[in-house]
C-alpha cells in the first residue's frame, strides 16, 4: 500500500518514476499478486492512471486487465475496475458525442449532443481515435474476449454490468461489423442484449438502449433478432412511459433504435406492420394546438417519430408492403392526425415541413388517403382546401426553401397515380369550370409560372407536369386553358406563353436563376407534348417556336446554358417522334430535314446527351423527392429524369434515320404490321385450334363415355348369353330326359334368371310350349302305361309281353308278341278244329260202335265251351288290333312332337349362334374405339406440337389442372379481402 | 386487428426441404418452385381460429444452410411453436433430425411445441422417407407429425394450426405462464421468462375500439394488409 501511496501522492518530492514506469509496476502486481485485496487495489490504481496515461494503460496493461477479467470473476469490485479502465482506454470520449444520423435528409437541429469540433483539436482527436481502434483492435484479437465480456454481461452486479455495457458499446463504435460478427456466432449473445432494456435500473436501461443501437447498425440479422426478442413493444412501451414526443433523450434513443431497426429491413418492417404496431405511433402525433411546448427535444423527437412513418411507407419499399402500411395508416388515424398537424398553427417550420413530407409518402399511389387529403380544409375563415393552403406556401418566396420544397413533393404524390386528383386540378383551369371567386390550385399554379421569382416558375412548372404526367386526356385539356394577358390585346394559350417567356425571358426582369426558370417551363413543354400529337401540333402551329428551338440549339452557348440547349432539343425531338405529319410545314420529315441543315445531326445528339450527362441528373433519377442542397440546385424533377431515359435513345434513333431509312422503316413497320397480322392470324388459328381441341377432348369424352356404356351392353349380353346357354343346356338336358321317357319334370323355370329380354321371354314362351308339350307326352305316357297294364290283366297268357313301357320298340315287340299269340291262338283254333272233326268223324262211327250216347253229349259240351272261347278270344283279338292301331297312332305323334322338339333346338343353336356373332361384333365394334381413340390421342398430341412449334406455350392437361386450381385459390383470396 | 393470443413459431430444418414455400403457402397461398435461399431469418404472419379465437401466428422461417445456424439458433428462445421440416425425397434430410432437434431442444424454452414435418408429399415416385418412419421419430420424441406439400397445400393449413391447437391446450391447461397484467411485478427473471415463451395474450377490449373493429380481416388468409 505504501508503494502505491508514493505512486500516487509523492508526485511533488524527490524523482519521479515515469509513467511507463509505474503502470509497468502496477502490471506486475496485478500479474503476481497472489493476495485479492492487492490485485484489486493495483487495478484502481491503474483505472486512475488510464486517462492520463492511457496510452500506456493500454499498451502495458491490457493483457493483465482481461486476465483479471477472466481469473478474478468472483470478486465484482476487482471486475468493475478492471472494466472501468479498458472503457476509458478504449472509449474516445470525445468521439462518442458525435455519430448518428450521418444520412438524414435535412440536418437535426442542433441538440446538445453535436459539438463541433474545432479546427485546432483535430490532429489531437485524431490520434486519440487512432488510439481507440488499436486497443479495440487488440482486445477482439481474440474473440472469446467478446464472449467473455458478454458473460460479465450476465451478472447483475451494477457494478459489472453498468461498465461491461459501456466497454461493449465503445468497442462497437470502434470496430462495429467485427464484433457484430462475433455476437452473432456467440450463442443468443444478441437475446442477452436485449435483455438490458428490461434492466430494473434506468441507467442501465439506457445505457442499454445506446449499446443496442450501437449493435444493431448496418446489420440486418441483428436487428431481425433484436426486434423477434420483443424489442418493438418494449421501445414502444418505454416511449409511452416517458412520455412521448415531450419525453427526454431517452424517447429519442429509443426513436433511433427503432430507426435502426426498420430502416432498409422489410423483414422487420412487416413484423412492424403485422404487430400492429402502426397504430400505437397514432398518439405520438397527438400534439396539442397550444404553442407552449416545442422543445428542442420535442422536436427532435418528432422528427424521429415523423421519419420513422416514412420509413414504413418510403417509395423505395416493395409497393406492396408500402400500400397496406399506408392503408392501415389510414385506417387507424395516423394520417388524418398528421393533417391536423400540418394545418395546425405555430408547428416549428421545421417538424412542419417533415409533416409535409411525411403525409406525402403516406399518400402517394394510394387512391383512398389521396382522397382524404383532398378533403382536408384549413381551419380559416372561409375554410379553404389544405392542397390550396400549401401551394399558396410553395409560390410563395418568404417560405423557407426546404419548405417550398415539401409542398411540392405532396402535390407530386398527391397526383401520383391519381388521374382523378390531376382532372381536378386542370379543371380549375378550364373555362367551363374556373370559380372567380376562390383562389385555386390552377390559379396559383399559372401565377407560379408566370411570377418574378425564379423558384416559383421551377415548382409550379414542374406541379402542373405532375398533373398532366400519362393523362392523355388533361394533356388535352390542358390545351384549352386561354390567358388574358393585358388589357386589349387578345388571350393568348397556356402553351404559347409558356414559349413566349421561354423566348423572352430575358425582357423580365427575374429574382432567382434565369436558367432554372427556363428548365422548369422546358420539362413541363416535354412533358406535356409527349404522346400527345394534337399538343405538338399546337406547339408547331406558332411559326416561332422552331426557329427558336433551333436557334437555341445551334448556338455555341456558355457551360450553364447547355443544359438549356438539351431540353431544347429533347424537345424538338419530341415533336419530330410524336409528329403525326398533319401540318405540311412541320412534318416530320421537314423537321429532321431542319435539324441536318441548321444544327447537324451529330451536333443534335450529341447537345441531347447533355441533359443525361448533367451533374445533378443522376442525383434526381435516385428518388421522388425533390431535395436540394441549395435553392440553385433544384433543375431537375424526379418523374422527367424517367421521361427522358424513356425519349432520349428513340428520339436519337428517330433523328438520325435518313429518309431513304424512314422509308425502309415504313416497310418494315409494314411488315411487322404483317407480322403483326400474321401473327394475329396464327392466334386466331391458335384460337381455333383451341376450340377444336376443345371439342376433341369434349368428343374423346364422350366417345369415352359411349365406350363404357357399350362395353356395360356386351358385358350385359355377355350374361344373357351365359343365361341362355344354361337355358339351352338345361332344356337339351331335359329333352334327353324326355326322350329317355323320364317323367321328372322339376323346376327348370327357377333356372331362369330375372333377365328380361325379348329373347328371353321368348325363350320362356318356347319353354312352356315345351312345357306343355312335355307334360303331354306324360299324360299320352301314363294313358299307354295304363293301357298297356289293362292289355297285361286282360291276356294274363301274354305276360311276358311288353311290362306296360311306353317305348315304341316295346310296342312293336308287344304287337308281334300279340300277333304271334293270334298266330299261334289261331292255329291252336285250327287244331282243335280238326279235332273236333276228327272227332265227329269218330262219333259217327261210333254210333254203331258202343256208347255212342255219353260221348256225343260230352263233346257237345266240350263244343260248345271251346266255341265260346274261341268267341272270347276272337273278340280280345279285336281289341287288340285297335289298341295296336292306337299305339301305332300315339308313336307317330310322338315322333312328331320329337321332330318339332328338336327344330326348337336348332332355332336355340341358332340364337346362340347369332348372340355370338353379336359378342364378336361387339368386340369388334369396341376394337375400333380404341383404335379411335389412340388415334385421337395421337390427334391432339400433335395438335400440341403445331401449336408449340407456333410459339403458344402449350401446358400439360396437369398444369393445366393446377393452374386453374390457383386461379380459383386466387379469385377465394380477392374474395376473402 | 384484435386477437387473443399471439404465438411465434419458428420453422427448422436442412436447407431446400420447403420451409419457405411452407410459409409462404400459409400466409399468401402461393408456391414458389425455385430455391430462394434464405439469408438469415424472413418474417411472416397470419391470423387463425382456434375455438372460436383470434390467434395470431407470427412465423419465422429460418436458413437452413449452415452457415446461417448460429444466428437461427438465437430464435429458439422466444418460440411458442417449431415446425421441424425434413423432404421425404431426402433421407440425408431424416436423418438430420436428430442434430435439429438436439438444437432445438438445448436452445428453447422447454415447452416449445414440435411439430415434424415430412414435405414435398407430392413427390411421391421419389419418396425416401416412408411415412411410417416419420411417425416412429415423432412417436419418439413425443412431436406432432404430418406429412405436408408446400405445391399442392396438402396438409399446410393443419400443420400450422394443429401446432396452434397444441400450445392452446397447453394454455389452457397452465403449462404456460403468460400472465400479461403481473408483467409489472415480477421480477427479471420471470419477465424474461414470460417474453420467451412467445406467446403474448392479445390486447383486451371490453368496448370494442371504434376504428379498427370492422373485423371481418380477422378470417382473412395471407399476409396481407395490416
Ligand atoms: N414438389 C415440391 N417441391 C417443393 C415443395 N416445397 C418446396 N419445394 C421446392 O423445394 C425447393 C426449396 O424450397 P424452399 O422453401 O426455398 O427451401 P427452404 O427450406 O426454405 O431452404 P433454405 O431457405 O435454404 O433453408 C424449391 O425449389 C421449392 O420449389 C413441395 O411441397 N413439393
Ligand atoms: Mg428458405
Amino acid at each position: 500500500m505504501n508503494f502505491f501511496r508514493g505512486v500516487i501522492s509523492g508526485q511533488a518530492a524527490g524523482p519521479q518514476p515515469s509513467g511507463a514506469e509505474t503502470i509497468q509496476k502496477l502490471c506486475d502486481r496485478v500479474a503476481s499478486s497472489t493476495l485479492l485485496e492487492d490485485r484489486r487495489d493495483a487495478v484502481r490504481a491503474l483505472k486512475s492512471l488510464s486517462k492520463k496515461y492511457r496510452m500506456e494503460v493500454g499498451t502495458q496493461a491490457m493483457d493483465h486487465l482481461i486476465n483479471i477479467l477472466q481469473t478474478d470473476r468472483s470478486d465484482s469490485e476487482i471486475l468493475g475496475y478492471a472494466l472501468d479502465t479498458l472503457y476509458n482506454v478504449i472509449c474516445n470520449d470525445e468521439e462518442e458525442e458525435q455519430d448518428e444520423s450521418e444520412d438524414a435528409v435535412a440536418p437535426l437541429p442542433v441538440s446538445g449532443k453535436h459539438k463541433n469540433v474545432s479546427v485546432p483539436d483535430e490532429n489531437a482527436q485524431k490520434q486519440a481515435d487512432d488510439l481507440s481502434l488499436q486497443f479495440t483492435d487488440t482486445f477482439i484479437q481474440d474473440p472469446e474476449h467478446v464472449t467473455l465480456l458478454l458473460t460479465l454481461l450476465e451478472e447483475f452486479d451494477f457494478h459489472v454490468r453498468w461498465p461491461g455495457v459501456k466497454l461493449l458499446t465503445a468497442l462497437l463504435k470502434n470496430q462495429g461489423p467485427q464484433i457484430q460478427g462475433i455476437i452473432l456466432v456467440s450463442p443468443m449473445g444478441v437475446s442477452r442484449l436485449m435483455d438490458l432494456l428490461a434492466d430494473s435500473r434506468e441507467v442501465i436501461r439506457n445505457d442499454g438502449l445506446l449499446l443496442l443501437q450501437q449493435l444493431t447498425k448496418g446489420n440486418a440479422a441483428i436487428q431481425k433478432i433484436v426486434a423477434f426478442e420483443n424489442a418493438f413493444e418494449r421501445l414502444l412501451d418505454i416511449i409511452t412511459e416517458e412520455g412521448s414526443s415531450d419525453g427526454g433523450i431517452v424517447v429519442e434513443d429509443c426513436l433511433l433504435l427503432l430507426l435502426n431497426l426498420l430502416k432498409n429491413n422489410s423483414s422487420n418492417q412487416n413484423f412492424f406492420k403485422e404487430g400492429s404496431y402502426i397504430q400505437r405511433m397514432k398518439p405520438w402525433f397527438e400534439v396539442g394546438d397550444d404553442n407552449s411546448g416545442w422543445s428542442a427535444q420535442k422536436v427532435t423527437n418528432l422528427h424521429l417519430m415523423l421519419q420513422l412513418v416514412r420509413v414504413m411507407v418510403s417509395p423505395v419499399n416493395s409497393p406492396g408492403a408500402t400500400a397496406s402500411c399506408q392503408k392501415s395508416m389510414f385506417q387507424c388515424g395516423l394520417l388524418q392526425q398528421l393533417c391536423t398537424i400540418l394545418m395546425a398553427t405555430g408547428v416549428p417550420a421545421d417538424i412542419l415541413t417533415e409533416t409535409i413530407n411525411t403525409v406525402s409518402e403516406v399518400i402517394r399511389g394510394s387512391q383512398v388517403n389521396q382522397d382524404y387529403f383532398a378533403s382536408v380544409n384549413a381551419p380559416s375563415n372561409p375554410p379553404r382546401p389544405a392542397i390550396v393552403v400549401l401551394l399558396m406556401s410553395m409560390v410563395n418566396e418568404r417560405q423557407p426553401f426546404v419548405l417550398r420544397c415539401a409542398v411540392l413533393y405532396c402535390f407530386q404524390c398527391f397526383l401520383y397515380k391519381n388521374q382523378k386528383g390531376q382532372g381536378e386540378i386542370v379543371a380549375t383551369l378550364l373555362p367551363s369550370t374556373i370559380d372567380a371567386n376562390s383562389i385555386s390550385a390552377g390559379q396559383l399554379l399559372c401565377g407560379g409560372l408566370f411570377s418574378a421569382d425564379s423558384l416559383s416558375n421551377w415548382c409550379a412548372a414542374v406541379a402542373l407536369a405532375h398533373a398532366l404526367q400519362d393523362n392523355l386526356t388533361q394533356k388535352e385539356q390542358l390545351l384549352r386553358v386561354q390567358l388574358a394577358t393585358s388589357l386589349g390585346k387578345p388571350p393568348v394559350s397556356l402553351l404559347q406563353q409558356c414559349t413566349n417567356i421561354l423566348s423572352q425571358g430575358d425582357k423580365i426582369v427575374r429574382r432567382g436563376s434565369k436558367v432554372q426558370t427556363r428548365v422548369g417551363l422546358l420539362m413541363l413543354l416535354c412533358t406535356w407534348i409527349s404522346n400527345c400529337p394534337i399538343a405538338v401540333t399546337h406547339f408547331l402551329h406558332n411559326q416561332e417556336n422552331v426557329p427558336f428551338l433551333t436557334a437555341q440549339i445551334s448556338e455555341n452557348l456558355g457551360e450553364d446554358e447547355r443544359l438549356v440547349q438539351g431540353l431544347c432539343a429533347l424537345l424538338l425531338g419530341i415533336c419530330i417522334y410524336y409528329n403525326d405529319n398533319s401540318l405540311e410545314n412541320y412534318t416530320k420529315e421537314k423537321l429532321k430535314q431542319l435539324i441536318e441543315k441548321r444544327i447537324g445531326k451529330e451536333n443534335f445528339v450529341e447537345k441531347l446527351g447533355f441533359i443525361t450527362k448533367h451533374e445533378l441528373y443522376s442525383r434526381a433519377a435516385q428518388k421522388p423527392q425533390p431535395v436540394f442542397p441549395s435553392p440553385e440546385q433544384m433543375l431537375f424533377d424526379h418523374e422527367f429524369t424517367k421521361l427522358v431515359k424513356e425519349l432520349e435513345g428513340v428520339i436519337t434513333k428517330a433523328v438520325h434515320k435518313s429518309s431513304e431509312e424512314e422509308k425502309k422503316e415504313e416497310e418494315v413497320k409494314k411488315t411487322l404490321e404483317q407480322h403483326d397480322n400474321i401473327v394475329t392470324q396464327y392466334k386466331e388459328l391458335i384460337r381455333e385450334q383451341d376450340a377444336q381441341l376443345q371439342e376433341l377432348k369434349e368428343q374423346v369424352a364422350s366417345m369415352t363415355s359411349q365406350n363404357e356404356q357399350l362395353q356395360a351392353t356386351i358385358t350385359q349380353q355377355q350374361s344373357q348369353i351365359q343365361q341362355h346357354k344354361d337355358q339351352y343346356n338345361i332344356l337339351k338336358l331335359k329333352l334327353a330326359k324326355e326322350n329317355q321317357g323320364q317323367s321328372n319334370s322339376q323346376g327348370d323355370g327357377s333356372q331362369v334368371n330375372g333377365l328380361q329380354t325379348e329373347e328371353l321371354t321368348q325363350l320362356r314362351e318356347e319353354v312352356e310350349e315345351l312345357r306343355k308339350q312335355h307334360s303331354l307326352l306324360q299324360t299320352q305316357l301314363s294313358d299307354k302305361d295304363a293301357l298297356i297294364s289293362s292289355l297285361k290283366s286282360g291276356a294274363a297268357q301274354t305276360a311276358e309281353g311288353p311290362a306296360g313301357g311306353s317305348d315304341n320298340t316295346e310296342l312293336l315287340q308287344e304287337l308281334e308278341a300279340l300277333r304271334s299269340q293270334v298266330q299261334s291262338q289261331s292255329t291252336e283254333i285250327g287244331q282243335l278244329k280238326m279235332e273236333r272233326q276228327d272227332l265227329l268223324r269218330r262219333a259217327e262211327a261210333g254210333s254203331s260202335d258202343t256208347l255212342p250216347s255219353s260221348d256225343s253229349s260230352l263233346d257237345a259240351a266240350k263244343m260248345a265251351e271251346l266255341e265260346s272261347r274261341l268267341g272270347a278270344q276272337t273278340s280280345e283279338m279285336e281289341r287288340l288290333k285297335a289298341e295296336v292301331k292306337n299305339l301305332s297312332e300315339s308313336r307317330a305323334e310322338l315322333e312328331k312332337q320329337l321332330d318339332s322338339t328338336t327344330s326348337t333346338v336348332a332355332i336355340l343353336q341358332t340364337e346362340k349362334e347369332k348372340l355370338q356373332t353379336d359378342v364378336q361384333e361387339s368386340k369388334k365394334e369396341q376394337d375400333d374405339l380404341l383404335m379411335l381413340l389412340a388415334d385421337q390421342d395421337q390427334k391432339i398430341t400433335s395438335l400440341k406440337k403445331r401449336l408449340k412449334d407456333l410459339g403458344e406455350t402449350v401446358e400439360d392437361e396437369d398444369d393445366l389442372d393446377t393452374r386453374d386450381q390457383t386461379d380459383d385459390d386466387d379469385e377465394e383470396d380477392e374474395d376473402e379481402d | 386487428m384484435a386477437y387473443a393470443y399471439l404465438f411465434k413459431y419458428i420453422i427448422i430444418g436442412d436447407t431446400g426441404v420447403g420451409k419457405s414455400c411452407l410459409l409462404l403457402q400459409f400466409t399468401d397461398k402461393r408456391f414458389q418452385p425455385v430455391h430462394d435461399l434464405t439469408i438469415g431469418v424472413e418474417f411472416g404472419a397470419r391470423m387463425i381460429t382456434i375455438d372460436g379465437k383470434q390467434i395470431k401466428l407470427q412465423i419465422w422461417d429460418t436458413a437452413g444452410q449452415e452457415s446461417f445456424r448460429s444466428i437461427t439458433r438465437s430464435y429458439y428462445r422466444g418460440a411458442a411453436g417449431a415446425l421441424l421440416v425434413y423432404d421425404i425425397t431426402r433421407r440425408d434430410t431424416f436423418n438430420h433430425l436428430t442434430t435439429w432437434l438436439e438444437d432445438a431442444r438445448q436452445h428453447s424454452n422447454s415447452n416449445m411445441v414440435i411439430m415434424l414435418i415430412g414435405n414435398k408429399s407430392d413427390l411421391e415416385s421419389r419418396r425416401e422417407v416412408k411415412k411410417e418412419e416419420g411417425e416412429a421419430f415423432a412417436r419418439e420424441h413425443g412431436l406432432i407429425f404430418m406429412e405436408t406439400s408446400a405445391k399442392t397445400a396438402s396438409n399446410v393449413e393443419e400443420a400450422f394450426i394443429n401446432t396452434a391447437k397444441e400450445i392452446y391446450e397447453k394454455i389452457q391447461e397452465g403449462v404456460f405462464d403468460i400472465n400479461n397484467e403481473t408483467e409489472e411485478k415480477i421480477s427479471d427473471q420471470l419477465e424474461l421468462n414470460r417474453q420467451a415463451n412467445g406467446i403474448k395474450i392479445g390486447p383486451q377490449h371490453p368496448t370494442t375500439n371504434s376504428t379498427l373493429s370492422s373485423n371481418q380481416g380477422g378470417h382473412q388468409a395471407g399476409g396481407g394488409c395490416c
